[in-house]
């Protein structure tokens, strides 16, 4: 039996699908970025002209290497997610660099060239103040590690440590930087805030503390915020109460001296807290005695510590970033100002003289669909004619790297926002201007059958003037190498192509940017950044209007939300070219808490979007005239639901038609016990080709295709392995009955869930087992169907059959998403995006709660796979082959013109596009189709057809004379 | 060579050809002088006995039996279907339930050939025109080929080929419409 079980599932499993890609497949429609987020920390390689080489570690924990010539990656390295890969600082020394982990967790020493992983060591615990390599004698040898309670120094050469100290006074002091300066001793500076400084002195060699003082400062709260060490170590401190700086010589220990800002003939713009820049170009030697002081948004200082005095050697004003950079013995200033509304523009000046550098202008060109600039790196290099050439590499608000050479050339950006998509759409493209032109005679009144007439033989004229220039190009590019051939893909040469594959996705970035790429190429064609958009939104996207309503364009409307004040904006914009739509969207005075998508539609063919505000209350934009008697007329059918996960309330609403609701419905799920996690209705694009399943015998099981069901996914608040447990409820949204509700004991979120048709598949950690199980509910009428040409949610008395099954999944998943087609007669995928960076396509038939215990004929029949608790993850479904999806947090499905066909979207760190076919591509002819051979043997045959016949003929014909 | 016929033709050919062969040759009758095969036919013609008539002479005196061959003749035809019957059970049980090419080639054949006998039903009562029991075998002839050809509905129907199920209609159901409109989500 387990033999023949054995080879019905081999057999099955041959026959079904395989996700995989042949080899000259790769990335002939698949593509895959790879980006590494907001940058905190960069470095540039030797400070040589021909180093190619920017090292940046970043908000995501990614640790990377950029080439700066192109901007690709040389190399990455993925950390944990979270505070646990949290990158707190990096330093760089020659050929290593230094990371300190997760708070102070671990250090590690990376070789930049090939990124590979010099040494690791555990720290001991202590949450992380600072770090910096201490040298002596020009040699940088040692790296001091500071923490709350203790220091340490390690090697840099095999990070082994050289010794520990506890601090003295740990308690009250907060000890917060760490300074050296090469001679020998390790400065420790502290603060009692509002009290004094407390400085230990330790002994490089053998962390003995040489001395230890404490100077009185009342005014500071903060060293790392306010204060540096300048030139022979002199630690500065400025001020905005009394707009002064304090200097304290670290060597002599005696009081502060206060400098007032105004006897050097300086002002501070108002509120500002004056911000101090030092450099310290080796380690093994004391910062200089230049820096910068910020006195004002726009005004920086460069001024000089010149035998206890302050000189400005210059003033900036406007002055947006400014940024030291040393090569070899020379330390330049790098200042960025405003030049016009368009371009800011980058000039050096010499550190130690405040003189501007000939020949060192460089302009930043501004997006003005991009953020301000933020910070600046720069890259400084020595000529051959000594004189200091440079490269800087710009980050903007919307955390966009630039990378810009002299004298403005733009090598590359990156758009490192789009590590962070929040959610997106697949939209479809237009039509070529011709097709377009087509369907517009269409479109508009009618005037008269002459006119009508004429207008057609004009759009059919110009359709075969198009094709016959169509044919010339394709005839003119196949003599051209294929290497020449460049699609370069821009707005004006956007167009469907045949089976609609080609589309625009529009994502929403966390950052507030919103970007459209192509989705066949991957090029960004398109970016909008919205620069109010507050630190914690929720963002809703949706489309109101597709492109099929020609000449109307097509649009999209970004709900986005404060969560901290509840206040809602509309961004509604055109999806294929990203501008600002001239449709005013409503002023929402009032919280808004959800919105609701209608099928209906203004006489503009724009959806009408409901806005349901914190009074209940319902606002409908577009709110014309006509929406609004449309409304009135269907009010009584338009239902919404909204869950409150704070309070455990689902509750479902009825339109009025004064669009005033009333509340018909309400569930309470009791937070002490459980909460609700997430709440899942169908695709409101979803079609259903098949309303039932045919059984063995030839018989029909109908579906539950309730499109008003939604799953409710709720946790245990308890999180204890023997009691924890996870629940979920199939309510419907209109009436609130219940349809469905089942609790699994000892299970543990987070629960990945997918509802689709008439199935719900759920996916938790099983704390019993210890370890990751999918579970499947199916929905069924029974053999008859209640009413086959309506469905009403008020009107179907009979509970559907619940059928449910489990399976053991061997690997825990990061999301998951089922294949969306056209009509839905392609059979379904399940695709799950695994932490390991795969992304699974599981086809649907393996979970499905009918696959017998027992093989019977009728189960056969049914092709029903025999029930194994086992889901076996097979090599050949992963759909991108190699192309790993670093920590995928969504995957997004689209259906494209051709049935056979799924678009899916994975994004996390990385986006990765490509196409599926479930069933394979039943409809579309193979790549390796013999074109060649199968028509050359056509036309073999006519020809010998007609040679035969004329022989033929010769041969009756002389047949007949004999 | 524009003689009428390929006997002269050869003859002729023979004739030019077999002059340099033999020294005399004689001939009884035009041509045919080459093969053996030729010179028998040849002979058959020329040497039919005395009173023999080449068409035959009409015989009157079995009248009789010849009616009932007649009738017999008519049976056969009538009962043909029928008889068809146990020969086509024989393949149908052989043949299976399975649908793949020689079962359907069976099942056709076997639907095809009462359907076409029943198209030509009018030439068959031709031919059963002369027997006096006509209108009772034409009957006989009907009944039979409706037989096999329920027979023949039968075996599809046991193949699982007539749409005689809910099943077979599932296709045409189309998607219920949609009376309520809902949406919302969580609290954003």
């Amino acid at each position: 039996m387990a033999k023949l079980i054995g080879l019905c599932l081999n057999v099955v499993i041959l026959c079904s699908t395989v996700g995989a890609v042949f080899e000259d497949q790769v990335g002939k429609f698949d593509w895959r970025q790879q980006y590494v987020g907001k940058v905190l920390f960069s470095n540039f390689d030797a400070q040589s002209q021909s180093s190619k080489k920017v090292i940046v570690a970043t908000e995501n924990n990614v640790f990377a290497s950029l080439n700066i010539r192109t901007g690709e990656l040389f190399w990455r390295h993925v950390d944990a997610i979270g505070p646990e890969g949290k990158i707190d600082a990096l330093l760089h020394h020659g050929q290593d660099a230094l990371l300190v982990v997760g708070d102070g967790r671990l250090l590690r020493s990376w070789e930049i060239n090939i990124g590979g992983l010099n040494w690791e060591i555990v720290l001991d615990s202590g949450s992380f103040q600072s770090a910096c390599l201490i040298g002596q004698q020009d040699i940088v040898k040692h790296v001091a590690v500071l923490k709350k309670t203790a220091i340490s120094l390690h090697y840099l050469s095999n990070g082994h440590q050289k010794w520990i100290e506890n601090l003295p006074e740990s308690e009250t002091v907060d000890y917060q930087s760490v300074y050296s300066g090469g001679n020998g001793e390790v400065y420790v500076l502290g603060i009692v805030p509002h009290s004094h400084i407390a400085i230990v002195v330790y002994s490089l060699e053998d962390g003995e503390i040489i001395r230890q003082f404490s100077v009185e400062a009342p005014w500071l709260s903060n060293i790392q915020a306010s204060c540096a060490v300048i030139g022979e170590g002199m630690l500065t401190c400025a001020d905005s109460a009394t707009v002064s700086l304090y200097m304290l010589d670290l060597e002599s220990q005696t009081e502060m001296s206060q400098i007032p800002l105004q006897s050097l003939g300086l002002e501070v713009t108002p509120g500002f807290q004056p911000v101090l820049r030092s450099t310290q170009p080796n380690a093994a030697r004391p910062p200089l005695s230049e820096f910068f002081l910020q006195v004002g948004p726009e005004q920086h200082l460069l001024l000089q510590l010149n035998d206890g005095q302050i000189v400005t050697l210059r003033d900036f004003n406007p002055a947006l970033l400014v940024s030291f950079a040393t090569t070899g013995e020379k330390t330049i200033a790098a200042v960025m100002s405003p030049k016009n509304t368009t371009a800011c523009s980058l000039n050096l000046f010499s550190a130690e003289t405040g003189r501007r550098l000939l020949d060192t202008t460089l302009i930043f060109p501004l997006d003005p669909n991009g953020g301000k600039p933020e910070e600046l790196y720069v890259q400084a290099f020595l000529k051959k004619d000594d004189s200091v050439g440079y490269r800087v590499m710009v980050q903007t608000e919307d955390h966009t790297l630039t990378f810009i050479q002299q004298p403005g050339r733009v090598m590359w950006t990156r758009e490192e926002a789009l590590s962070d998509v929040v959610t997106m759409e697949m939209v479809d493209l237009p039509l070529t201007g011709t097709q377009a032109e087509l369907e517009g005679e269409f479109g508009k009144k009618a005037d008269g059958l002459f006119s009508m007439v004429l207008k057609r033989l004009s759009s059919q004229l110009i359709l075969l003037q198009a094709s016959i220039s169509h044919l010339w190009k394709l005839f003119y590019d196949a003599r051209k190498p294929r290497s020449q051939v460049k699609n370069e893909v821009t707005i004006e040469n956007l167009s469907r192509d045949e089976f609609n594959l080609q589309k625009m996705m529009v994502m929403v970035t966390a950052s507030g940017k919103l970007f459209g790429i192509d989705s066949k190429t991957g090029t960004i064609v398109w970016r909008h950044y919205l620069d109010n958009i507050p630190a914690n939104a929720a963002f809703k996207l949706m489309v109101q209007r597709t492109t099929a309503h020609f000449p109307h364009p097509p649009q999209c409307t970004l709900l986005i939300k404060d969560k901290d004040t509840g206040l809602a904006t509309l961004h509604v914009f055109n999806p294929i070219f990203g501008k600002k739509s001239h449709v005013t969207p409503p002023a929402m005075p009032q919280p808004i808490l959800q919105s609701l998508m209608l099928p209906v539609m203004d006489q503009d063919y724009a959806k009408v979007l409901l806005l349901v505000d914190d009074q209940y209350k319902v606002s409908a934009f577009p709110s014309t005239k006509n929406v609004l008697q449309q409304l009135q007329e269907i009010a009584s059918t338009i239902f919404f639901y909204l869950v409150d996960s704070s309070q455990g309330r689902l509750s479902g609403y009825r339109l009025r038609t004064d669009l005033s609701t009333e509340l018909i419905w309400e569930v309470v799920v009791p937070t002490e016990v459980q909460k609700i996690v997430s709440v899942k209705g169908k695709r409101p694009n979803e079609h259903v080709h098949s309303q039932g399943r045919v059984m063995g015998d030839r018989s029909v099981l109908y579906k539950y295709l309730n499109p008003n069901l939604l799953a409710v996914v709720t946790e245990s608040t308890d999180t204890h392995p023997e009691r924890s447990f996870m629940g979920i409820l199939l309510i419907d949204g209109v009436t609130g009955r219940i349809i469905h509700e089942a609790v699994q004991r000892k299970a543990k979120g987070p629960v990945h869930i997918v509802h689709s048709e008439n199935w719900v598949v759920y996916e938790y950690w099983s704390t019993k087992s210890r370890r990751n199980e999918f579970s499947v509910i199916e929905l069924y009428e029974g053999m008859e169907l209640y009413n086959s040409t309506v469905f009403s949610s008020l009107d179907r008395p009979h509970a559907p059959q619940v059928l449910q099954q489990s399976y053991i999944f061997p690997s825990s998943i990061s999301t998951m998403e089922a294949t969306l087609t056209e009509k839905g007669i392609t059979s379904r995928h399940l695709l799950i995006g695994l932490p390991s960076g795969g992304i699974l396509s599981l086809p649907k038939m393996f979970l499905d709660p009918r696959r017998p215990e027992i093989v019977t004929e009728q189960s056969r029949e049914e092709n029903l796979i025999p029930y194994a608790p086992e889901l076996l993850i097979r090599s050949e479904w992963f759909i991108n082959y190699n192309q790993t999806v670093t920590r995928v947090r969504g995957i997004y499905t689209a259906p494209s013109g051709l049935e056979s066909t799924c678009l899916v979207v994975a994004y996390g760190l990385d986006i990765y596009q490509t196409r599926v076919y479930p069933s394979k591509q039943f409809d579309v002819l193979k790549d390796d189709y013999d074109y060649m051979l199968i028509s050359s043997v056509l036309l073999a045959l006519f020809f010998a057809t007609m040679i035969s016949k004329r022989l033929a003929e010769v041969k009756l014909l002389n047949r007949a004379w004999r | 060579m524009a003689s009428p016929g390929g006997q002269g033709g050869g003859a002729l050919s023979t004739r030019g050809g077999g002059a340099r062969r033999m020294k005399w040759a004689l001939e009884l009758s035009m041509g045919n002088s080459r093969s053996r095969g030729d010179r028998q036919g040849g002979q058959g013609d020329v040497v039919y006995p005395i009173g023999f008539s080449e068409k035959p002479v009409p015989d009157t005196s079995i009248q009789e039996t010849d009616k009932n061959l007649v009738e017999k003749r008519c049976w056969d035809v009538a009962l043909g279907p029928l008889k068809q019957i146990p020969m086509n059970l024989f393949i149908m049980y052989m043949s299976g339930n399975t649908i793949s090419i020689f079962p359907i080639m069976m099942v056709c054949m076997m639907a095809w050939r009462p359907i076409q006998a029943l198209m030509s039903m009018s030439a068959t009562f031709k031919l059963l025109e002369s027997s006096s029991q006509q209108w009772l075998q034409g009957l006989v002839y009907l009944v039979g080929n409706l037989l096999g050809s329920a027979l023949a509905i039968y075996k599809c129907q046991s193949m699982g080929l007539l749409p005689t199920h809910s099943s077979d209609w599932l296709a045409f159901i189309g998607p219920p419409e949609r009376m309520e409109i809902m949406g919302g989500g969580m609290v954003l």
